[in-house]
């Protein structure tokens, strides 16, 4: 059993009166992917940014940060030349071409000429930017600019990628492309660590996922596991009630649970035979009978109402 | 993929030659319209006041005055560039297109990026000054009696202590940059320190000029020294007054400098 690529124990990162992390622990294990799922202001871009010493952790003795046996305050350095980070806006450099960023940002790996040029081309190859080698920045559209970046973070060939909501705002071709090239990374041995609000995402790529909420820790666990053993399987959602229909649906079926805090009524059972029983007394109203998913994991966890930073 | 990578990131003056190198590959990609203005702004500075106004007074220390201000501007020049790329340059940078954010992603510490930042304010600064050499000196070639010869071999000298001067003037511009929350604030720099130093630093009139109350007042200013240098050169007259702006100059870049890293660093790494 190889050592974790990190660990993170007991990490707290507070902004004045903001407790932006609190007390978070976890462990990413070699190859694998994990996940930072939680809403905005959740603390998702702080706890990445505190493994690269992007962002400094709270002073505390009990806690630590451990990266391929890096502290990231004392050695930064070789945690960044074994990182690629692909932070969450693009800064690509305006003025230069698509080749002309990822060469000048290959001397900062100080890789010899040659070297550079040909993991250029390979890197070009793999995001399916070969045709666009010569045009400037701004020529590029959203999901190109995104695939340009991801390049630059594998210029040195890492073994720890860090995403920070790499497809956020891209279409879902750009998306299940990128989904494609993060899986084959895995597979050649890299080790993926990404945040997200995409439930779909995490469920696609993670082997692991780490909800968060206020900071805090809210769930950890794969992404079947999250499933099984926090939501009923089933949902029934009605999203238009009228009036009248408000009455009949009482009495809840045995082994169902009611959701209505929001203006969509959602009514939770691991069976779907009960379910049945409410659509029965819902004929003539907009309604859907479907599996639940990790969003409705995630909504569960995180709630449904919308805090200070969304 | 091959993996046959070097082990370990790179050493010091690696990671410092990186970030002077970015700077000079962007900047250079727009070469024509970002020389433009070292080569021709000395011209007509020179031509509005050295010429027009330069002929209603006398001779300053025994040069003409075109001349007199000519020296200055080797100096100024300088300053002016390495103040810009300090201040707007790396604000933009760090604020607007989120260079950092990048480049601080690969393996280089803040540290390195700051300094990188001052070592290449102070290469554009020895370009300046030596553009405005080229110019002076081509001006006298075509047409000696409008602008006389600037002493050679002495004015040579300009470009070297134009890296000196502009070294300190980045140290002072990122001080500034690190207290700066929106752009705008700059304008109050600009017109509050950079602009009153360039007429009282003995560029435009000699220090001694003044009034004796705010001639103390002159010998605060970082400018003043650098531009008595480049005068002691070019008059070849070493004094050792000369120690005494030296060691201003080096004591201000080292204490500036390393407030500027200090305070800086800690808006970069939260």
């Amino acid at each position: 059993m190889q050592p974790p690529v990190i660990q993170v124990r007991n990490i707290s990162k507070t902004f004045g009166t903001l407790r932006a992390v609190d007390d978070l622990s976890f462990e990413v294990p070699q190859k694998s992917c994990f996940g930072f799922l939680g809403p905005n202001g959740a603390g998702k871009t702080t706890m990445m940014k505190m493994l690269y010493a992007r962002v400094l952790r709270d002073d505390h003795p009990a806690s630590g940060i451990n990266v391929f046996g890096y502290d990231p305050t004392h050695q930064e350095l070789s945690i960044k030349y074994l990182s690629g980070v692909v932070p969450q806006e693009d800064n690509l450099d305006e003025e230069l071409n698509v080749i002309q960023n990822l060469l000048l940002f290959a001397r900062f790996y100080n890789m010899p000429a040659r070297q550079a040029c040909n993991r250029v081309e390979e890197l070009l190859a793999f995001l399916q930017l070969t045709d666009k080698r010569t045009a400037r920045i701004r020529e590029l559209s959203g999901g190109m600019k995104r695939r340009l970046v991801i390049a630059r973070a594998l210029l040195n060939q890492p073994r720890l990628l860090i995403l920070d909501e790499p497809t956020t705002g891209l279409d879902p071709q750009v998306r299940h492309i990128i989904w494609d090239k993060l899986r084959q990374l895995k597979k050649q041995g890299t080790t993926l660590l990404l945040s997200t609000h995409y439930m779909e995402e995490a469920s696609a790529l993670c082997d692991t996922i780490l909800i968060l909420h206020h900071g805090q820790k809210v769930l950890l666990g794969s992404p079947a596991q999250l499933l099984d053993e926090r939501i009923e399987r089933f949902v029934l959602e009605l999203t238009e009630r009228r009036p009248q229909t408000a009455a009949p649906i009482e009495p809840i079926p045995n082994g169902v649970r009611i959701d209505s805090t929001g203006p969509t009524l959602r009514w939770y059972a691991d069976d779907t035979e009960p379910l049945k029983t409410i659509t029965e007394k819902l004929a003539g109203e907009s309604y859907s009978l479907r599996p639940s998913n990790l969003e409705d994991v995630f909504l569960r966890t995180t709630g449904r109402t919308l805090n200070e930073f969304q | 993929m091959s993996s046959n990578k070097p082990i370990g990131y790179p050493p010091l003056h690696q990671r410092l030659y990186s970030v002077w190198y970015r700077h000079l590959r962007v900047y250079t990609e727009n070469l024509f319209s970002n020389a433009f203005p070292p080569f021709f702004e000395p011209l007509i500075f020179l031509a509005g006041v050295g010429l027009g106004l330069g002929r209603y007074i006398d001779p300053i220390d025994g040069r003409p005055y075109v001349q007199f201000l000519a020296i200055g501007l080797l100096i100024t020049s300088s300053m002016w560039t390495a103040f810009f790329e300090c201040t707007f340059g790396t604000f933009i940078r760090m604020e607007f297109q989120k260079v950092y954010d990048g480049m601080l992603a690969a393996p280089i510490t803040a540290n390195n990026l700051i300094v990188g930042e001052m070592l290449w304010a102070a290469s554009k600064g020895l370009f300046f000054s030596f553009a405005v050499l080229c110019m002076l000196t081509l001006v006298s070639l075509i047409w000696p009696t409008a602008m006389p010869m600037l002493p050679m071999p002495n004015a040579l000298f300009a470009p070297l202590l134009g890296f000196f001067n502009a070294l300190m003037f980045a140290a002072m511009a990122l001080l500034i940059t690190s207290f700066v929350k929106t752009i705008n604030h700059f304008n109050f720099f600009m017109t509050g320190i950079i602009s009153p130093m360039f007429f009282f630093s003995g560029v435009v009139f000699p220090v001694s000029n003044l009034p004796e109350t705010i001639r103390p007042v002159a010998e605060i200013l970082p400018l003043t020294h650098s531009v008595r240098i480049m005068r002691c050169i070019c008059d070849g007259h070493y004094d050792s007054f000369l120690l005494w702006d030296m060691l201003y100059i080096v004591v201000f870049t080292l204490i500036v400098g390393i407030l500027a890293i200090k305070r800086l660093k800690k808006r970069l790494i939260l």
